[in-house]
């Protein structure tokens, strides 16, 4: 039980947040919003766990939300291009990948600080789409909205597709070697190098597995809705981290579980609606969010000075 | 009307006659003009849809003043690109210049340069400092957007029912001021309107989105989303659509018709509302050329231009008037 703590605690919170809609706003729980919701997150949800390998191997990388801008538009013009659905989701895949690796080679390779190698690619791969877009939309052609399904199977998909990629992470955590690298790496590198692991190329390869998620986490978002705005993903980064944050993740590196994640995330994702069906001026939104995130890093903080007593 | 003194009128056939000695292959032209006025023209960036529809416009005056239009500009924005075209210009010698400026006070340094060379300046769309052009061809006042908004919203609602307002930011300065408008609208006019939320989206389609599909669950009285900023519009539209909501709860808001068209089309957006950029680039052309030629000065209170008729004068900025309203039956017509 006491392994889980910081888990349990905030699917705690997140089942009291849910509770308290139950009784003073149940319309919270009309079936098409709460769908609709789940559907915007179910990319944040994809991002949320690479991120969390991230910081688990004690990086960080802030540049996503770039990342993210950059494959949706690209996914959009392809799309546009006729290109078929089968082709342009490896492509905004790879080019996820391409920028993952981008990063992952500063770092890993030439051993510079993953915070200023990715604020330097979140700014030149923001402006650079700023100056090819200049703010215009990209028009999508009408069959790729919701993958050609209808919206309530599309968003089921999308929904799915999330819950999978989760799944298959989680398991890999806990039962592939590549997933217990990350965590031995985080948790020291040092002596993971001299027990035989490669940590610069394991932190290249979660790089490079970032930007791929992000990716498909774009594609994920572009088939949304018909048009795609090239400033989406701003402050995606900050969001995900949160989620990972808040979930447990240490950010000290080493330590966290992806459900804990998605409970984090979800609990983040609430607030805003939650403060809309109770009728709270907007101005509070942000400052919960902020008071949220400052009680998990204390929580983290204070537990782990315990252990080191 | 009032009788010309008979002293001007000693002066303008004086003029003519000098005019016809000096030049006689002129003498086709307006009286006193020697030769073809030449107006320099600048868009933010040469390639944006919005400032080439400016153009169509502008190309429009220039034809009927039978005067020359210079259209060039950065092909991105790029406020030094902006001061080195008019430079060129300084060089070129144009009589004046129409400018809308990517930075304020970036631009304003050789404005002030080209004033000293003796070259009229009028800015539009965006403008420089005050003291760097003589007139500004302002397209929208805070009171016109928020009015405007707020009588569509209130037409579409038969004048009572629930609104929501989604904003980009609760600090952006423009914003702030058009809801103060639109509140004092309401008030006046429209008291049995309610306004029940103001949510930000950050300037971003997507936030729009989660918000106005938080917005419609939370309020089911809900008759109408203004979004005031461009990225709301649409984001506020694909909610209303996801939900099945269309026809029940309008969307309004302020934006490019471009980008809402589909929306539009498909009669989930009613109204967008931006001004006529056809007619802001016509009347930037017109101010230029009236400054130019004399019969716009400071201190006027009004400024007649050519087919469009007069427009009022507030300050030293002349004012587009009204915003204009798209919708279904004439957004076809605009292509930015």
């Amino acid at each position: 039980m006491k392994r889980y703590f910081r888990e349990l605690s905030v699917a705690g919170a997140l089942l009291i947040l849910l509770l308290v809609l139950a009784l003073f706003a149940p319309a919270f729980f009309q079936p098409q919003p709460l769908r609709s919701l789940l559907t915007r997150e179910a990319p944040t949800l994809v991002v949320a766990c690479g991120m969390a390998f991230v910081i688990i191997i004690r990086q960080i990388d802030i540049s996503v939300g770039s990342q993210f801008a950059v494959c949706s538009v690209c996914a959009g013009l392809l799309a546009a291009l006729k290109w078929p659905l089968v082709l342009v989701l490896p492509a905004s895949v790879a080019l996820g990948a391409l920028m993952g690796a981008f990063n992952g080679m500063l770092v890993a390779g030439l051993r510079l600080p993953s915070i200023v190698v990715t604020l330097a690619t979140m700014v030149t791969w923001r402006e650079a789409l700023r100056w090819q877009r200049q703010g215009q939309f990209v028009n999508l052609p009408d069959n790729l909205q919701w993958f050609g399904l209808s919206q309530s199977g599309g968003q089921w998909t999308l929904i799915g597709a999330a819950l999978v990629v989760l799944t298959l992470l989680a398991w890999a955590t806990r039962h592939l070697a590549a997933g217990r690298f990350i965590y031995a790496i985080g948790s020291d590198a040092e002596a993971a190098r001299l027990a035989g692991l490669r940590p610069q190329s394991t932190t290249f390869a979660v790089f490079v597995f970032m930007g791929a998620l992000v990716g498909l986490a774009a594609m994920m978002n572009v088939v949304q809705s018909p048009q795609v705005d090239p400033k989406s993903g701003s402050g995606l980064e900050l969001k995900v981290i949160a989620a990972a944050v808040v979930g447990g993740v240490a950010v000290s590196g080493g330590r966290g579980r992806l459900w804990g994640v998605f409970a984090g995330l979800l609990l983040l994702a609430c607030i805003s609606p939650a403060l809309t069906h109770f009728h709270v001026e907007a101005y509070w939104e942000k400052a919960i969010q902020g008071a949220i995130i400052l009680l998990a890093v204390v929580a983290d903080g204070v537990r782990s000075r315990k252990q080191i007593r | 009307m009032k009788k010309p003194s008979p002293l001007l009128l000693l002066l303008a056939v004086l003029a003519l006659a000098t005019a016809c000695n000096k030049a006689p292959e002129a003498s086709s032209g307006p009286a006193g003009s020697a030769r073809k006025l030449s107006i320099a023209l600048m868009p933010k960036s040469k390639g944006n849809a919005y400032f080439i529809s400016c153009k169509a416009g502008a190309d429009k005056a220039a034809k009927e003043l039978g005067a020359d239009l210079i259209f060039d500009g950065p092909t991105d924005p790029d406020p030094a690109k902006q001061n080195e075209i008019v430079e060129n210009w300084i060089a070129l010698g144009v009589d004046v210049m129409a400018v809308a400026c990517e930075n304020k006070e970036g631009i304003s340094t050789a404005l002030r340069k080209a004033q000293s060379k003796g070259i009229k300046v009028v800015t539009y769309d965006a403008d420089a400092l005050p003291d760097s052009r003589s007139f500004f061809v302002n397209q929208a006042t805070p009171e016109g957007i928020g009015y405007m908004l707020m009588d569509e919203a209130a037409r579409l609602c038969g004048g009572s029912g629930e609104f929501a307002i989604i904003t980009a930011s609760l600090t952006a300065a423009n914003m702030i001021e058009w809801q103060k408008h639109i509140e004092a609208r309401r008030a006046a006019s429209f008291p049995n309107m309610k306004m029940v939320a103001l949510r930000p989206c950050d300037d971003l389609k997507d936030k729009a989105q989660s918000e106005s599909t938080a917005l419609l669950s939370a309020n089911p009285g809900l008759k109408l989303i203004m979004a005031i900023c461009s990225p709301a519009v649409p984001g506020a539209a694909e909610a209303v659509k996801q939900a099945g909501k269309v026809g029940r709860v309008k969307v309004i808001g302020l934006g490019l018709p471009s980008e809402n068209r589909r929306y539009i089309k498909e009669g989930v957006t009613d109204s967008v509302i931006l001004w006529k950029t056809e007619d802001l680039g016509y009347l930037a052309v017109q101010a230029a050329a009236g400054l130019a030629k004399g019969t716009l000065k400071t201190g006027d209170k009004s400024f007649a231009s050519g087919s469009l008729g007069q427009f009022e004068i507030q300050g030293d900025n002349i004012l587009l008037g009204k915003p204009f309203v798209f919708n279904k039956d004439n957004i076809d017509q605009f292509n930015f």
